[in-house]
């Protein structure tokens, strides 16, 4: 009974610990009076749900469709859906990266969107959510690994790129997708074809949206004192499948095939917004947001705009896609501009090197309310598959008790605190069982209801 | 329990694992990547059958001789990591399959 009691207490302890431990979605927005963007799937919902708002995007949608799409917007009917579509939810939705139906979200986003463009445009506005959280933990683990403030002797030395490949090596989730995408861009097909590029680019996006960017940034832009660190840095994405190309295509050219896609116009759009130099600001990025940055630039990678770093010298970092502006004729200048985003880019420069050198500049938060929302690393949690093994890995398994503690006679009066069910882990450190037990897996230190959970186990444990 | 406690250094078959250099592997791969490398050991006492005890029993008197027997279960891997793949001292990409163990059992 007493055993019982103190079970329930640890219970509830944990509840809260675990409550404090993931804010809720709902807590920040609601204080600060910040909504953040419904997603494009859900605003396609709401609008289902409605005749005249579904009529309108049905009748929006055909009007794109056409082969013309000019002509068929200076149609009357169809400038009437798009000013109606403009009140909708649809008209503001957003797509988070990595989110479930993200392309079917873009199909949407875009939908109405090219509709409100007149033709080509420089920059798009990205149709991602904006990154709301710095996550400058990112950036204090990296002067971590950079060991800033150590011996210089000893981290002149060191490889960085190395100590990020080991990392990734000693993580399960991060190895196994490493390897994969090695497997795929290193096979070769024939003495012509030098792989499965197609493949090569989905390996490599499963890679870096499903492995926490504390991994793959570290891999991506660790910082470099010689050749052979940044050669590694380099060979990071496998450049010889998925960089080069036989020809350099002109750099207009390969945007105009970039944009007949959704999911890469849409990785363009969220580069330009986030790493687009700004001079008002102290680091020259968009509200001196290092992080944003280097998300939006990881994430065309695995596309027809994938850049790489041009060359392996170790300090002067140049990145660009696989393309030149030779053949630019009279579009010589935009051309330039656009290459130089990417090659001449004080603000991405700027990210990349002080990730490196674990250094992010300290800002006092503009709109504390963007600070509130769940940072997108609790965000991506659920769709990452290495959650699972991660849980089974410790040796525990879940099992529901609610039933045998009803058995063993518990008085009603307790009944309120047992109709809720509760799980119980148990751990396997008996001997004699042939699980592993990992004393640490690798650097998953952002699992913390992990941790509460078996805390009242052990605990009841030695109550025993 | 008390048993097997007293008993130092026998523990029960299962997965080990150790934080190695490719190099150090004598693969022939010269890369200064380090990987995990998971092995089987422990003991497998708990699971003789009683057909080790017979087969010990005809080894000692004989009635099999000429053949290599194993009258004793072996802590071995039951399943592989798929693949690992790492870079050389070359810059070159090399992907093994099956260097870790990830399952482990007395067969």
């Amino acid at each position: 009974m007493i055993l019982a009691n103190a079970f329930c207490l640890l219970f509830f302890l944990d509840e809260t610990l675990r409550s404090l431990a993931s804010p809720s979605s709902l807590q920040g927005p609601e204080l600060h009076g910040w909504r953040p963007p419904v997603d494009c799937v859900r605003a396609n919902e709401l609008c289902a749900a409605e005749s005249n708002c579904s009529s309108r995007y049905r009748t929006l949608r055909q009007c794109l469709a056409g082969r013309d799409r000019n002509t068929m917007l200076a149609n009357k009917e169809c400038q009437a859906a798009l000013e109606v579509l403009q009140e909708s939810p649809l008209y503001d939705c957003r797509c988070k990266r990595g989110m479930k139906k993200e392309l079917q979200c873009l199909q949407i986003y875009w939908s109405i969107h090219l509709g409100l463009t007149e033709g080509e445009e420089f920059y798009e506005a990205s149709p991602y959510e904006p990154v709301t959280s710095r996550l400058s933990d990112i950036f204090r683990l990296a002067s971590i690994f950079s060991g800033t403030g150590a011996d210089p002797s000893v981290s002149a030395k060191s490889n960085h790129c190395l100590d990020a490949a080991k990392a990734c090596n000693l993580n399960d989730n991060c190895k196994k997708l490493r390897s994969s995408y090695i497997s795929i861009c290193n096979r070769e097909i024939s003495s012509t074809e030098r792989c499965n590029r197609r493949k090569c680019h989905k390996a490599l996006r499963q890679f870096f949206d499903r492995v926490p960017s504390e991994y793959t940034y570290r891999m991506l832009f660790c910082s470099c004192q010689d050749q052979a660190c940044a050669e590694r840095r380099r060979q990071t994405i496998l450049p010889s499948c998925s960089y080069e190309d036989k020809e350099k295509p002109n750099c207009l050219e390969l945007r105009t095939l970039c944009r007949t896609d959704h999911l890469c116009r849409s990785r363009l759009a969220d580069f330009h917004t986030n790493c687009r130099a700004s001079y008002r600001t102290l680091t020259t990025c968009p509200a001196d947001n290092y992080q944003a940055c280097l998300g939006s630039y990881a994430g065309m990678i695995g596309f027809d705009m994938t850049p790489n770093y041009v060359d392996s010298s170790p300090t002067s970092i140049v990145v660009s896609p696989w393309c030149s502006c030779r053949g630019s004729g009279n579009m010589e200048e935009e051309c330039e501009k656009f290459l130089r985003d990417f090659t001449e880019n004080p603000c991405l420069r700027n990210a990349i090197q002080a990730f490196g050198n674990g250094t992010d500049v300290n800002v006092s938060p503009k709109s504390p309310s963007f600070q509130a929302t769940q940072p997108p690393r609790v965000e991506k949690t659920p769709s990452l598959p290495d959650d699972l093994s991660d849980s089974t890995s410790l040796g525990t398994s879940v099992i529901t008790t609610c039933t045998s503690v009803q058995e063993q006679g518990l008085k009603t009066n307790n009944s309120k605190e047992l109709s809720m069910c509760f799980t119980e882990l148990t751990t396997n450190i008996i001997p004699g069982s042939k699980k592993v037990i990992k004393p640490n897996s690798g650097l998953n230190r952002a699992r913390p209801t992990a941790a509460f959970t078996v805390l009242p186990v052990l605990m009841l444990r030695l109550a025993l | 329990r008390r048993r097997a406690r007293a008993r130092s250094g026998s523990q029960p078959c299962g997965l080990r694992e150790l934080e190695v250099r490719v190099s150090e592997l004598g693969l022939g791969y010269a890369s200064d990547e380090t990987v995990l490398f998971r092995y089987c050991a422990g003991a497998c006492e708990a699971s003789e059958r009683v057909y080790d005890l017979g087969l010990r029993r005809l080894r000692q008197r004989r009635r099999v001789r000429r053949e290599q027997v194993r009258a004793q279960p072996c802590c071995r891997p039951t399943a592989y990591e798929d693949e690992v793949s790492f870079m050389d001292v070359h810059s070159r990409y090399h992907t093994v399959h099956e260097l870790s163990a990830s399952e482990c059992a007395c067969v």
